[in-house]
């Protein structure tokens, strides 16, 4: 039992959430509970990783509202749709929204189980992947504002030369920024640097900041 | 030339000539009495003018005797005559006055004939001749008898009477008969008397000549009678005139019934067809005499009715099946007046087939009938999947709780108390899936509603319990107002509830952005009207501008719903004989009221 097997149900109906939390303590989960969207929003978040045993229908906002909600501010909560009327366009969209899965009550115990340790493993890797961006985010906001400029024209393959053309400055001072931003960036080589304004969403083709 | 001769036989011939002409006129009509009385007078003066011109030529007294007598006869018989006559032909006098006139005028008669020599003179001196127009003349010279004042009276009371029936006459309206005859016969009756009077005391010297006035009279009323006759022609000439005008009126309602599209006929208040534009293809076929005829036994008494309307109103318009002598029959739509003939009710009736419109009508009903049954069963699947629904609610809860009660007992020291909450719960969810499928087959077997008695507070308080978790979870507050004594409903229970289900959801569903404003619920419940009135009244969102559609189906606000709930519901209600509507609050908010009559016969 690690703690962080944090599984959130969130199901307007008050006997499945007392039903699924018997199941799911006995099988070692750390079990909250939430009879709304509303409800939970407003709680404090677990820790670590987890995931979202979520009812589509439900009063107020709905599972699917959620989860927009979710996806716009990054959480790293893996979401598991468990409804009770579900048709194949909702789930079509709830799996593109980055659904783990889309169950429909009643569930057997074995399936939910194995969809939430699936759903831990991924909220796991999520808040790897988060962690690993709040990095780079972090150096990448100590560069000034010239050091970007810098930095996106690198990554789309210009040379210095073209740069310091484009930004009106001599093929030196692009070459100082240059190795000012491979140093605060922590990039051993241009290809490391690229991969990390990837990782940024700063890609060859934007040429807009973020 | 003795003009002596040639008057008095001159007045004699047309007298008699008159005579008989009217008599051949009573002949032919007898109710003509007036012209049987004139005839009477015409033959009295004719014999009177008769024994005056034999008095002018006796030579001596004893011829005298008998034709005083005869003479005294004719004048009895023409004054009766007279008053005949104008009774008859102004008919118009005093019973007493004529009877009087009678009774003098005979007792006058029977003086004369008893009293010797008469009772115009007392004694008969002798004869003497005169000069009258130019030959001699016998005249009677003799003392006047005092008794012939009663022959004198006698005349003035008739010339009295005569006035009086004329005067009657005229007030009647008969302004010119009653002038021309009663004035000439008054004047000449009192020329007559004066004459009379003045010969008999000898004042002037001249033949008695009564015939002539008589014959005075005579003229008058044969101008009169001739009068009446070229009326009588020229009636007899209009009548016929009339009588063309008729017919060709006739030829022309006859081809207006003839040629009238339809049925077009006229009929007695009893229902007797007097006209109608039909003739029978074969005169073996039996033509109808009664209203009646037309229709079928079973049309009877709605025909009944409507005959009824129209006498009442006036007017009526029907539809019914009109019978063919062949035996089918044809839906025809009557339009049905009231007349009046001669004061009596009587009815026209148009009937126009309309078989093919009825036709296209019963078609039109069919396929509403088979809409509807489509969109009831679009109703049935909709509700059917939202029960789907609610079903695999409890089934999630039985199953999870089993699975967990599983785990439980693979443990070393399983929890007893948890087992116990567990099997409670189980049994709680199974209840709960049971009391859906229990709705759900008697949605489905919605054909036959299933009528039982329910008391409306049992039904708000079960509704409540089915929507508890509902009602929780949205924090709403519920209120209930509900009278103490309310009557019972004839009501199939589990639709109407579902039905306040389904309303009550709305209800939370609008209220769920109220925010801070919290969420307020009013349930009540009224006897109204034969029927009991149910209302769902929150303070959400309200109702859209135009909420008319908000019955129909297919017609949704929700991303997710079907638009079906509040058709469902309207037809749940209207199979009840009831009514759902709805209205939005003076404040915020919306509600949904339904009336149910106690007993679904009842509107």
């Amino acid at each position: 039992m690690t703690p962080s097997q944090n599984v959130i149900l969130i199901d307007d109906e008050a006997d499945l959430l007392k039903a699924l939390r018997r199941l799911l303590k006995a099988e070692g989960f750390q079990v909250t509970c939430h009879q709304s969207a509303a409800d939970f929003l407003a709680a404090p978040r677990p820790s670590g990783p987890g995931c979202i045993v979520l009812d589509e229908s439900m009063p107020g906002m709905t599972g699917m509202e959620l989860q927009r909600e979710l996806v716009a501010e990054g959480s790293s909560l893996a979401i598991i749709f468990l409804t009770a009327r579900g048709d194949i366009p909702m789930s079509v969209r709830a799996m593109k929204a980055g659904a783990v899965d889309f169950l429909t009550k009643p569930v057997k115990d074995k399936n939910l189980i194995s969809t939430i340790h699936t759903a831990l493993k991924k909220s796991l890797d999520l808040q790897a992947l988060k962690k690993e961006r709040d990095n780079i985010r972090q150096r990448f906001e100590t560069l000034t504002d010239r050091e970007r400029e810098v930095l996106q024209n690198v990554v789309k393959g210009l040379p210095n030369k073209q740069i310091a053309a484009l930004l009106g400055l001599v093929e030196q001072t692009i070459k100082v920024h240059r190795s000012r931003v491979m140093a605060k960036m922590r990039a051993d080589s241009l290809a490391q640097l690229v991969l990390l304004s990837e990782r940024l969403g700063i890609t060859g083709q934007q040429s807009e900041a973020i | 030339m003795d003009w002596v001769v040639i008057v008095w036989t001159g007045a004699t011939s047309a007298s008699l000539m008159l005579a008989a002409i009217h008599f051949f006129v009573w002949m032919r009509n007898r109710a003509a009495l007036a012209s049987l009385m004139f005839c009477l007078m015409a033959a009295c003066t004719a014999g009177m003018a008769g024994c005056e011109l034999a008095m002018m030529r006796v030579v001596n007294v004893d011829q005298l005797g008998p034709i005083l007598q005869w003479y005294n006869i004719f004048r009895w018989g023409v004054t009766l005559a007279l008053l005949g006559f104008m009774h008859f032909y102004l008919r118009a006098g005093r019973m007493w006055l004529e009877l009087t006139v009678i009774g003098l005028r005979t007792f006058a008669l029977l003086l004369n004939l008893l009293v010797s020599p008469n009772a115009y003179y007392s004694s008969i001196e002798g004869l003497s001749r005169i000069i009258f127009l130019g030959k001699p003349v016998t005249v009677v010279e003799g003392v006047p008898n005092p008794l012939m004042l009663v022959g004198q009276v006698s005349l003035l009371v008739l010339a009295a009477c005569l006035v009086d029936t004329s005067w009657k006459a005229y007030s009647a309206g008969a302004y010119n008969r009653a002038l021309r005859v009663g004035t000439s016969s008054v004047f000449f009756v009192l020329a007559l008397s004066l004459q009379t009077m003045l010969v008999l005391w000898g004042v002037i010297e001249v033949p008695i000549m009564a015939s002539l006035f008589f014959l005075g009279i005579v003229g008058v009323m044969a101008f009169e009678l001739s009068e009446d006759m070229l009326r009588a022609t020229r009636l007899a000439d209009n009548l016929q005139q009339r009588e063309i005008d008729l017919r060709r009126e006739r030829k022309l309602t006859d081809s207006i019934f003839q040629g009238a599209p339809g049925l077009l006929y006229l009929q007695s208040r009893d229902g007797t067809i007097l006209r109608w534009n039909k003739r029978p293809a074969n005169p073996s076929e039996v033509v109808p005499t009664k209203i009646h005829d037309f229709f079928r036994s079973d049309d009877q008494h709605a025909l009944g009715e409507f005959l009824e309307k129209t006498f009442a109103e006036g007017s009526a318009n029907f539809e019914l099946d009109l019978l063919h002598p062949n035996g089918s029959a044809t839906r025809h739509f009557f339009s049905t007046v009231r007349i009046e003939i001669g004061e009596e009710p009587h009815l026209i009736g148009v009937g126009i087939d309309v078989s093919a419109e009825h036709a296209l009508s019963l078609e039109l009903d069919l396929q509403k009938e088979r809409l509807a049954r489509v969109s009831q069963i679009a109703s049935m699947s909709e509700l059917s999947s939202s029960l789907a629904h609610e079903i695999n609610q409890p089934l999630a809860i039985i199953l999870s709780n089993a699975e967990a009660a599983q785990r439980q007992l693979e443990r070393e020291t399983p929890n007893h108390n948890e087992l116990r909450e567990i099997l409670k719960d189980i049994v709680t969810a199974d209840i709960r899936a049971a009391d859906v499928i229990r709705r759900l087959r008697s949605i489905l077997n919605r054909g036959q509603p299933d009528l039982a008695i329910v008391s409306p507070t049992e039904l708000l308080n079960s509704v409540l319990q089915i929507l508890k978790t509902e009602i929780h979870s949205s924090g709403a507050i519920v209120s209930r107002k509900i009278p103490k004594r309310l009557p019972t409903l004839m009501a199939d229970r589990i639709p109407v509830e579902q039905v306040l289900i389904n309303l009550m959801k709305n209800a939370l569903e609008a209220m769920h952005e109220n925010g801070t404003r919290g969420k307020s619920l009013v349930l009540s419940c009224v006897s109204e009207a034969n029927g009991i009135r149910f209302s769902v009244r929150d303070n959400g969102c309200g109702l859209p501008e135009s909420a008319d559609w908000i019955f129909e189906a297919f017609h949704t606000t929700k991303p997710n719903g079907l638009g079906l709930g509040l058709k469902i519901c309207n037809t749940i209600i209207q199979a009840h004989g009831g009514r759902l509507w709805a209205e939005n609050n003076k404040g915020r908010g919306a509600c949904f009221h339904f009336h149910i009559p106690l007993r679904p016969d009842s509107p």
